[in-house]
């Protein structure tokens, strides 16, 4: 009787071990399924060896688009202006964006590679980063500011612009080819942006885009094996 | 399985983040494009012009197939281009704003604008520098998006119109960036030559960017491709001039990283979508097969003949192939016989064929929707290989796919010719909703540049 029991209570913990086991593997399965669906900037681990900074070519692109912007304090200013000798990395985005492999993602990585960059004072002095509102309407300079408030903590030069409505920010967008599509009231009114294509660009001190990243390729530790090459470029 | 299970697919962030939800496009393009959501509006035909057809000029048609229009299975839209050029591929702008479109013969590239009015297409700008630009690049025939850029894949070369060639690289404004020639056994510029070839010929251009690969395929030279098919076949020498091989590339760097023997011209390249699906399809034109490109478990890509395509001996001439996008079956056409195969590849090794069908007496192009529950039929390969006399049908068709059925239902034919087009090649899709708000269905385009 007593083995009998036994018995019974052997198979008892066994299925409990048998649905734990699901369980992980159902968690696992969801969690792995979860990761597929980020981009690669959302990882540490870009998944394949980079080049050896210097060892191959950014080409000149074309020159980078100017347009009229205001940044967080208010004040106008120009794209090209802001850009000034440095290396400048520029982001399109709008504070709304809730698309985790949009503008989030872009932030993000901006952010990933000022943490990476810290310590190096040659790399911080030399490059710039712009991050630009889509939505001129809803972001404001007020809004870009608390946007940018506790992204920028250390001495990284990042902006974050807006600019006076869509009729200076369309031709800054069309320059760049930056498509957007906006949502419209019943009235016909501007009702915010509905969705955009994701692109970062790399430009370089004489403000030509020397490359251009959609998801597939804003990693941070790209990014800054490209603004490597371009500063011994430099050199 | 071989495969290397790595990595992490993008591909509904890729699908350019554009917040939409990818429902329905062909399944071959650039992963960089953006997707159309729901049904496809039109289908834009890149079209050879015919001697004593019409107005003689290779032209864009634009077709309706919308089946809710009413102008439904009608062409809408044909815009000539004033002349003959040998017509033949045509990519969209990663943004599918502009359409690229090349003339093989000419060298000349037309830049179509089919977002303002995807309706009726303007012709935006036409390159007429090709050669002099890329340092002698003839025969632009792919044209694959890539952020920002088009990268195109040449045929030839101006030297000795034979094969050797290379990737010409512009931005999106239309203008040159660089020239990226193909390595041979005299400049191998780095790769690392795995079998008995290095013969710097040219063809496609597919990426899987999760694993920095980009892979191009091999065809033939300006000299081979505008000469008559017969005459070719006859030709012991010009025989010999075929691609063997295909090239893997650092997509980043673009710089060249191994050549691998693919005997008998690998033509079409399709990469799987799958986040852990680390390979690519080509077939053989000259040998009938199908080829895996994959990458093992040491990371190091191969190439591998997994299938055989109809009777080789009786020269069926594989020519465009189309992967459905869950990467479980491979469409494959067949040009002399014109016929469709439909091969299942739930284990890429090993392909097995599931379903044939003649489609006409010839047939070269197919595009899938991406519910892969539409497929459209084009016929012509060159001007000068398509067959003659009756056998020279020209049309578009489509068809609807039933999978579980293993079944092709004819919809509807434009007969090219009795519309007095030309020769219709190379497919590619449009729709408003990729410029349209969803907000604002069924109203006026909304983007920026209207």
């Amino acid at each position: 009787m007593k083995n009998i029991l036994l018995f019974f209570i052997l198979i008892f913990l066994n299925l409990q071990n048998v649905n734990a086991n699901e369980y992980i593997k159902d968690e696992r399965e969801k969690i792995q399924s979860e990761r597929n669906s980020l981009a690669i900037g959302w990882r540490d681990n870009l998944g394949y060896e980079l080049p050896k900074p210097g060892s191959y070519e950014l080409y000149n692109i074309r020159m980078s688009g100017d347009g009229k912007i205001i940044d967080e304090n208010g004040n106008e200013n120009t794209l090209h202006n802001l850009m000034g000798g440095k290396i400048t990395l520029l982001s399109f985005i709008y504070s709304n964006c809730t698309d985790t492999n949009g503008c989030p993602l872009a932030t993000s990585v901006f952010y990933k590679i000022q943490e990476k960059i810290k310590k190096d004072n040659k790399i911080l002095s030399k490059l710039k980063m712009i991050s630009l509102s889509f939505d001129p309407t809803y972001d404001t300079p007020q809004i870009m500011s608390l946007y940018g408030k506790d992204l920028s903590y250390i001495k990284a030069d990042w902006d974050f612009l807006t600019t006076e409505s869509l009729e200076y920010l369309d031709p800054i967008l069309k320059d760049y080819d930056q498509p957007v599509i906006r949502k419209y009231n019943k009235d016909g009114g501007y009702d915010g942006v509905e969705s955009h294509l994701l692109r970062v660009f790399l430009i370089d001190d004489k403000k030509l885009i020397r490359n251009v990243y959609n998801v597939d390729f804003l990693h941070a530790d790209l990014l800054i094996n490209d603004i490597k090459t371009l500063l011994l470029g430099n050199e | 399985m071989h495969l290397r299970k790595f990595g992490v697919s993008i591909l509904g962030a890729v699908l350019l983040t554009i917040s939409s939800v990818t429902v329905a496009d062909e399944t071959c393009m650039s992963p960089y494009m953006a997707k159309i959501v729901g049904q496809e509006d039109y289908v834009y035909v890149w079209t050879l012009g015919v001697e004593g057809l019409g107005d003689e000029q290779d032209k864009l048609v634009t077709i309706d197939v919308n089946p809710k229009s009413k102008t439904y299975a009608k062409v809408v839209s044909v815009l000539s281009v004033g002349g003959r050029n040998e017509a033949h591929h045509s990519g969209l702008s990663d943004d599918r704003h502009y359409l690229w479109a090349g003339g093989l013969d000419s060298n000349k590239i037309f830049i179509f604008d089919v977002h303002s009015n995807p309706r009726k297409p303007t012709l935006h700008k036409v390159i007429t520098d090709f050669v002099e630009k890329t340092g002698g690049i003839v025969g632009p025939h792919t044209f694959y998006a890539l952020p920002g850029r088009i990268m195109v894949s040449g045929l030839s070369n101006n030297k000795d119109n034979g094969g050797r060639t290379g990737l010409a690289e512009y931005n999106s404004k239309g203008e040159f960036i660089a020239t990226h020639w193909l390595p041979t056994d005299g400049d191998l510029r780095g790769a690392k030559k795995e079998g008995k070839f290095a013969d710097g010929y040219g063809y496609d251009i597919r990426v899987q960017p999760r694993r920095n690969v980009m892979l191009t395929s091999s065809f033939t030279g300006w000299s081979n491709y505008m000469m008559d098919f017969g005459q070719m076949l006859q030709d012991g020498e010009a025989m010999k001039r075929f691609g063997n091989t295909m090239v893997v590339w650092d997509l980043h760097t673009r710089k060249p990283k191994k050549v691998i023997d693919v005997p008998g011209a690998p033509l079409e390249i399709r990469c799987a979508w799958g986040a852990n699906n680390n390979y690519c399809f080509t077939t053989t034109a000259l040998t009938s097969k199908i080829w895996l490109i994959y990458e093992d478990d040491n990371g190091e890509w191969q190439g591998k003949a997994v299938a055989d395509i109809g009777d080789a001996s009786k020269v069926p001439l594989p020519v465009d192939i189309s992967i459905t996008a869950d990467d479980q079956g491979l469409w494959v056409d067949t040009f002399m016989d014109g016929k469709a195969r439909y091969f299942d590849i739930s284990d890429p090794f090993n392909p097995v064929q599931k379903f044939e069908e003649q489609i006409g007496s010839q047939v070269n192009m197919i595009s899938q929707s991406w519910d892969g529950k539409r497929a459209y039929f084009s016929t012509s390969l060159l001007g000068n290989w398509d067959k003659t006399g009756e056998a020279d049908e020209q049309w578009v068709k489509l068809y609807a796919w039933d999978e579980n059925e293993l079944a092709l239902t004819h919809k509807w034919t434009i007969d090219f010719y009795k519309e007095k087009l030309g020769r219709a090649h190379q497919m590619r899709f449009g729709a408003y909703s990729l410029y349209t708000s969803k907000q604002n269905k069924g109203k006026e385009v909304t983007m920026l540049d209207k």
